[in-house]
């Protein structure tokens, strides 16, 4: 990914909305009695055209803008996401995105874990009250809609950021593409 | 080149990760006064007029969903009427909206100056923000300090008791609900009931549990259960006496039988309110405003 002043301002824009439409609309549905999150998506499409540093960056930023928002612990979502947005950006380094259920499988797979690492982090921080088996069955919840919730953001964050892809580019030469630039 | 890039993506990792976790040590111990505070508090006043503006903007769209979930199985029409279904829903959607809130206020209204609640003046807000994950049981309100509201504050809707204010920006405040996991609310089973703690069950919405009750008295289903509002010197519950929270569902001996554990079905739905209550303090001493321990109350 070519990163300009522009396509910095699109991506910006793209994880505010992002966490607008996740605080002020996902979280507020409630289907078949959990909660979508929407920004594991996010993090993980971004991730997946721009490669892990992007990926983190991302995802860090996502989780502060997020923890702001609703005036939660710093870090916390910080620290998920970016593993989130690494690991996304990561595969996308080692692997060929072959099949277009890549990004929903892979955005299934990166919710499972952000939820299961977040658990954890409660869990180490102290939770003052029982906890419910359901708290399983909404991670399980979010991992399902996650697939669901990718197969329309991959190929809309991927046409917002078009003008940035190198694939969407004309090339000279026929020289190979570095892992980290090719999208 | 190759090691180069592999050093840096390792390098800006290692340095976001330090970052979250100088950021998470720092923000549990500053105080609510301190910079990173106050930091956050000046992102989520820039971003409370955009998540309202969602909120109101993308209210249909959510009610369209919940309207297409209740409809599920209805949806074995034939053909010649389906144009004419798309029309109605989405009618209907706008309705459902409208009525919904429309009785979510009346509710409201009569809790107002006149219900009982000494000393409080009532001030409706909208949630416009949610936390996305069952670890923290938030909502975040379109009214803030410059309405009057300050740190405390307990937040009722028609239904009842829906949790406090922790934390407050000029334009926007932080509800910790009853189903948070560091809320604890002082209770008491209705009539002549003992009194208990009300805690949550993490990753249950729909249960609330009162501890501490003596394992001889005698707790029946269905019996009510509201706030405590104790009040011991200068010392006082954050809430005050007599806020529905919700109905014993059963009664079970803890682990160490000493206790009973009784669980408490919310007359509150959380994840359907949109429209709350905030009690201010309005012309009581703020003398009497003394936290509990571990801002339980």
């Amino acid at each position: 990914m070519i990163l300009t002043r522009g396509i910095v301002a699109r991506i910006g824009l793209l994880l505010l909305a992002g966490v607008i439409l996740q605080t002020g609309f996902f979280s507020a549905i409630s289907l078949f009695g959990g909660t979508p999150n929407f920004l594991p998506v996010l993090v993980v499409c971004l991730g997946l055209l721009g490669g892990a540093v992007l990926g983190a960056v991302c995802g860090f930023s996502a989780g502060l803008l997020l923890d702001s928002a609703l005036l939660q612990t710093l870090g916390v979502s910080s620290l998920v996401l970016l593993a989130v947005g690494y690991l996304a950006g990561r595969y996308r380094e080692a692997f060929e995105v072959s099949s277009p259920l890549v990004p929903p499988a892979l955005a299934a797979g990166l919710t499972l874990f952000g939820s299961s690492v977040y658990a954890s982090i409660q869990l180490m921080l102290g939770v003052d009250a029982p906890i419910s088996l359901l708290v399983i069955r909404e991670i399980l919840f979010q991992t399902v809609i996650s697939f669901v919730l990718a197969i329309p953001t991959y190929p809309a964050v991927r046409w917002i950021l078009r003008p940035a892809l190198v694939e969407g580019t004309p090339r000279r030469g026929t020289g190979a593409r570095s892992p980290i630039t090719a999208a | 080149m190759y090691r180069k890039q592999v050093r840096r993506r390792r390098a800006v990792l290692v340095l976001l990760v330090v970052i979250s976790l100088i950021l998470l040590s720092a923000h549990f111990s500053e105080r609510s006064s301190g910079p990173l505070h106050g930091l956050q508090r000046g992102v989520a006043t820039v971003l409370g007029p955009f998540e309202e503006g969602a909120d109101r903007a993308l209210k249909p769209a959510r009610d369209m969903i919940g309207w297409f979930g209740d409809t599920f199985e209805a949806r074995g029409e034939n053909e010649d009427l389906r144009a004419e279904i798309e029309d109605l829903r989405r009618r209907v959607a706008k309705a459902e909206s409208a009525v919904g809130e429309n009785k979510e206020l009346r509710a409201l209204v009569k809790l107002g100056p006149s219900g009982g609640i000494e000393g409080r003046r009532p001030v409706t807000s909208r949630i416009i923000g949610r936390s996305p994950t069952v670890w923290y049981s938030t909502v975040t309100i379109d009214r803030g300090s410059s309405s009057g509201i300050d740190d405390d504050d307990p937040v009722i809707t028609g239904g009842g008791l829906v949790g406090r204010v922790t934390e407050t920006t000029a334009g926007t405040s932080r509800v910790t609900l009853i189903t948070d996991h560091r809320s604890a609310v002082s209770a008491k089973v209705l009539p002549e009931g003992p009194s208990g703690v009300i805690k949550p069950e993490v990753g249950d919405p729909g249960e609330l549990l009162l501890d501490f009750i003596e394992e001889d008295t005698q707790i029946e289903e269905g019996q009510m259960v509201v706030t405590a509002g104790w009040r011991s010197g200068r010392l006082a519950s954050l809430f005050p006496y007599g806020i529905e929270i919700g109905k014993v569902t059963e009664a079970t001996l803890d682990e160490q039988q000493t206790y009973q554990r009784v669980h408490v079905r919310p007359f509150v739905d959380i994840r359907e309110m949109e429209l709350v209550q905030v009690l201010t303090q309005g012309g009581a001493a703020s003398g009497e405003r003394q936290a509990t321990a571990g801002g339980s109350g």
